[in-house]
């Protein structure tokens, strides 16, 4: 029956790459038969073939550390205002009544359209990237800090006040640890949104690492190339989300 | 329960009058504080554009009958993107939250590649769809298929059970099914799901359009900067927030109110 | 053998107050009202009693009597009420240091391990790390949780948390432990056995508590004296003197003087649970009607 059971857990995952498998294969079929134009749809095979390619002609490593530092700049200058400011509202009632909507609104606006802006003032550098992806992730660090400490649960407020602490105590040592969970929550929000739109705005204005590299070539009209750089940053994104997962799950073991 | 009498540091506030006085006098220092910048020339010149410049170059934008037809364009764009993204997560949450192995075997591809940044398959969507509202409209699509699709897949799998094994007891066919109990018992996720969808598909189409394009919103944007126009831009990214950030409360007004009417 | 003294429950009479040697709480008069959108609703009318040093005193009543009320009162974490608490001949103004309290609900910091919450008042008050470790792990060994020093509360039954709250308490030295239903959350045989625990530690320590529950069994078993409350508004129905014998253990609950204090107390607090009852279910068909 055990073995019944593990055969049935594989099903599933053994389905999904099964499938992506024969779309493969079908889209290579029909390219050959000439069904899909070749000139718009390279050969899967030609995608394969231009990694190694891409991988030692374009200093991919390089730009790999380049998108990566921008997105760890990001992420502390996320870390630290975010917390701040959340930690703000939370402290004066009054502020977070008036402002804790605007900052959901924003969290819900194009802000990343402002990256013209961004390049008028801090011109074509890393700075740009990485002022965008911290500006663009802050709100969901925000309110997940707020969210956290004012979720705190009633009752351990209650002890905190039975052995009269003040309220710096009260902060730090009941508030500030019930909090972190959803802190920590916030923080990894904020890194894959920073991250998402970091290599976004490299391959719009051209600049930068991986996002550059994409759109470097497809300039140059290397179809099997475009393809495969963009394979290869989806992988980078999804072992970042996945990684961050992992983290996350890891720093929370009570949940 | 009344919690009046408890020893708390911060008193009751009536909602209202300080919250509105607060968000004046924000309002109002941070304009002055632009103000002050624009006119002490610490950032090089036109970064930081005089309130008046800025309320004349939107004064003029929204009397431009032109400017109405490139956000015409783009809110078309979006409206399409939406509805063919929209409907297509529809059908394949349903799909994948309503039967166990289809959700096990394809949802984590649509969890994962969710928060990929979507603008990189650009170049792919151009080659496919042309120059024109085409590529635009499919990037708004891609962008808004996974958010819609994943919160369905979740919002199947949250109806009571209970309730589906009714409508098979009165052996509803699976239109019957959808129709009747599947969409309406997941107003809420479906709900939470297209408002991540607008957003994203928003971002994902007006940066397509600062790309390439000679129409919407997006175009205007990048025009005004490489035209050096700082008033329009700002202009502009005023028009967008209020409008993105209007909807939104809209839909979110839409939501809970018709939660409300539930209970 | 029961002595009883019968406190009169018409309302108006002022509660003759039970003289101790030496109080060191005293409890005047206490009137709490809160103000819901039905009307004033008064929670206690006119509670007063004194607790003795190392006295072991249970409030027991129905839902809905009070108890919690007077429990946040007297732990200082309510204010608005009439009459006066006093601690040692100071008034209570606010959470008392003379006052450890026990929460009913999960009360342990989920990101400190046993020995860290234990220590939790110690490091408050300022004592050295390693001083400060040295005696949690005291208390953490007298609610019996030796060995369990470096885990975390998740990975603790509900029971063994409870005794991590009371150990955190103790580690304050309290002149007064109060307790908030600390057992209701459990099964009756973990209830029991902990109960235990409680007199072996007032046993050594000497420790003044004032628990209070809904539990007949729990309050005789534990107390010198029994405080039933009646239903809203609460009021002091009677007291009743424990006079079984110390040392206890949980097997005293198997005896005649047991069963009849049980049954005495049972006598008095089904009336005011009857009215509780009739209350609740008036409320849901007002609840309904008004839908």
């Amino acid at each position: 029956m055990n073995a019944g059971r593990r055969w049935s857990a594989l099903a599933a995952p053994a389905l999904g790459l099964a499938t992506f498998a024969l779309a493969i294969v079908l889209i290579q079929g029909l390219i050959e038969a000439g069904r899909i134009n070749r000139f718009i749809v390279p050969l899967p095979t030609q995608i394969a073939a231009s990694f190694g390619r891409v991988i030692a002609e374009e200093n991919v490593l390089g730009r790999f550390l380049l998108t990566a530092g921008e997105a760890l700049a990001a992420g502390v200058l996320l870390t630290l205002v975010g917390i701040g400011l959340g930690v703000l509202l939370y402290r004066f009632r009054l502020l977070r009544l008036a402002c804790e909507t605007w900052v959901a609104a924003l969290a819900s606006a194009p802000l990343v359209l402002m990256y013209p802006l961004f390049l008028v003032i801090f011109g074509r550098s890393a700075m740009t990237m990485v002022m965008i992806g911290f500006v663009a992730a802050l709100p969901p660090v925000i309110l997940k800090t707020v969210e956290g400490l004012a979720g705190t649960r009633r009752v351990l407020i209650d002890v905190g006040r039975s052995f009269k602490l003040s309220q710096a105590q009260q902060f730090w040592k009941i508030l500030f640890p019930a909090a972190l969970p959803s802190m920590f929550v916030g923080i990894r929000l904020g890194l894959i949104f920073a991250l998402i739109n970091i290599v976004g705005v490299e391959f719009l204005i051209n600049f930068g690492g991986l996002g550059q590299l994409i759109n470097e070539l497809a300039e140059r009209y290397d179809l099997p190339g475009t393809y495969a750089a963009i394979c290869f940053v989806v992988l980078v994104s999804v072992c970042f989300f996945a990684v961050t997962g992992c983290v996350e799950r890891w720093l929370r073991p009570a949940d | 329960m009344a919690e009046t009498g408890r020893l708390t540091r911060s008193p009751a506030f009536a909602a209202g009058n300080p919250v509105l006085l607060l968000r004046v006098g924000l309002i109002g220092a941070a304009l002055a504080i632009w103000q002050a910048v624009s006119v002490s020339g610490l950032l090089f010149r036109d970064v930081v554009p005089s309130l008046a410049a800025i309320a004349g170059a939107l004064g003029r934008l929204l009397l431009d009958a032109g400017f109405y037809g490139h956000l015409g364009t783009t809110g078309f764009e979006i409206l399409v993107a939406l509805v063919i993204g929209g409907l297509s997560g529809l059908v394949v949450g349903l799909a994948l939250g309503g039967n166990r192995l289809l959700g096990k075997a394809f949802e984590p591809y649509l969890y994962y590649l969710g928060p990929t940044p979507k603008i990189i398959f650009f170049p792919v969507m151009i080659m496919w769809f042309g120059v024109g509202p085409g590529s635009k409209v499919a990037m708004g699509v891609i962008s808004c298929f996974f958010p819609i699709a994943l919160s369905t897949a979740a919002g199947m799998r949250q109806i009571d059970r209970v309730l589906i094994r009714v409508g098979r007891s009165f052996r509803a066919n699976i239109w019957q099914m959808v129709s009747k109990i599947y969409l309406p018992a997941m107003r809420e996720p479906i709900v939470n799901g297209v408002r991540l969808g607008l957003g994203v598909a928003v971002i994902g189409t007006l940066l397509a359009e600062t790309k390439l394009s000679n129409k919407g919103v997006g175009f205007l944007v990048i025009n005004s900067y490489s035209t050096f126009d700082m008033p329009r831009m700002y202009a502009l990214l005023t028009v967008v927030f209020v409008i993105a950030i209007g909807v939104n409360a809209l839909v979110s007004r839409f939501a809970a109110g018709r939660a409300q009417a539930k209970s | 053998m029961a002595s009883a003294t019968v406190l009169s429950d018409r309302a108006g009479d002022a509660a003759p107050r039970m003289k101790a040697a030496d109080p060191i709480l005293v409890v005047e008069d206490i009137v709490k009202r809160f103000d819901t959108p039905d009307g004033a609703l008064t929670a206690i009318d006119r509670v007063s009693f004194d607790v003795a040093p190392g006295e072991f005193l249970a409030v027991i009543g129905p839902s809905g009597c009070g108890k919690s009320t007077l429990f946040n009162v007297i732990g200082g974490l309510l204010d608005g009420y009439q009459g006066r608490v006093t601690v040692g001949g100071e008034t209570v103004r606010g959470p008392h240091s003379a006052i450890g309290m026990v929460f009913q609900e999960e009360s342990t910091f989920p990101w400190r391990t046993v020995i860290e919450n234990v220590a939790f008042p110690l490091e408050i008050a300022g004592v050295a790390k390693a001083e400060r470790l040295e005696r949690a792990r005291h208390f953490v060994a007298l609610v019996g949780l030796a060995g369990f020093e470096r885990r975390y509360p998740a990975e603790l039954s509900g029971g063994m948390r409870q005794r991590v709250s009371m150990a955190r308490t103790l580690a304050s030295e309290p002149k007064i432990l109060l307790m908030d239903e600390p057992f209701a959350a459990l099964d009756e045989q973990t209830r029991l056995l902990l109960g235990d625990k409680v007199l072996q530690i007032q046993q050594e320590l000497k420790q003044t508590t004032l628990l209070i529950t809904h539990n007949i069994t729990e309050a005789v078993q534990l107390s010198d004296r029994v405080l039933v409350m009646t239903y809203r508004p609460g009021r002091l129905k009677r007291v009743v003197s424990i006079d079984l014998p110390r040392p206890r253990t949980s097997q005293i609950v198997s005896s005649d003087a047991f069963g009849h204090y049980v049954a005495q107390i049972w006598s008095d607090l089904r009336e005011e649970a009857t009215r509780g009852m009739q209350d609740a279910e008036a409320l849901s068909l007002h609840a309904g009607a008004a839908r």
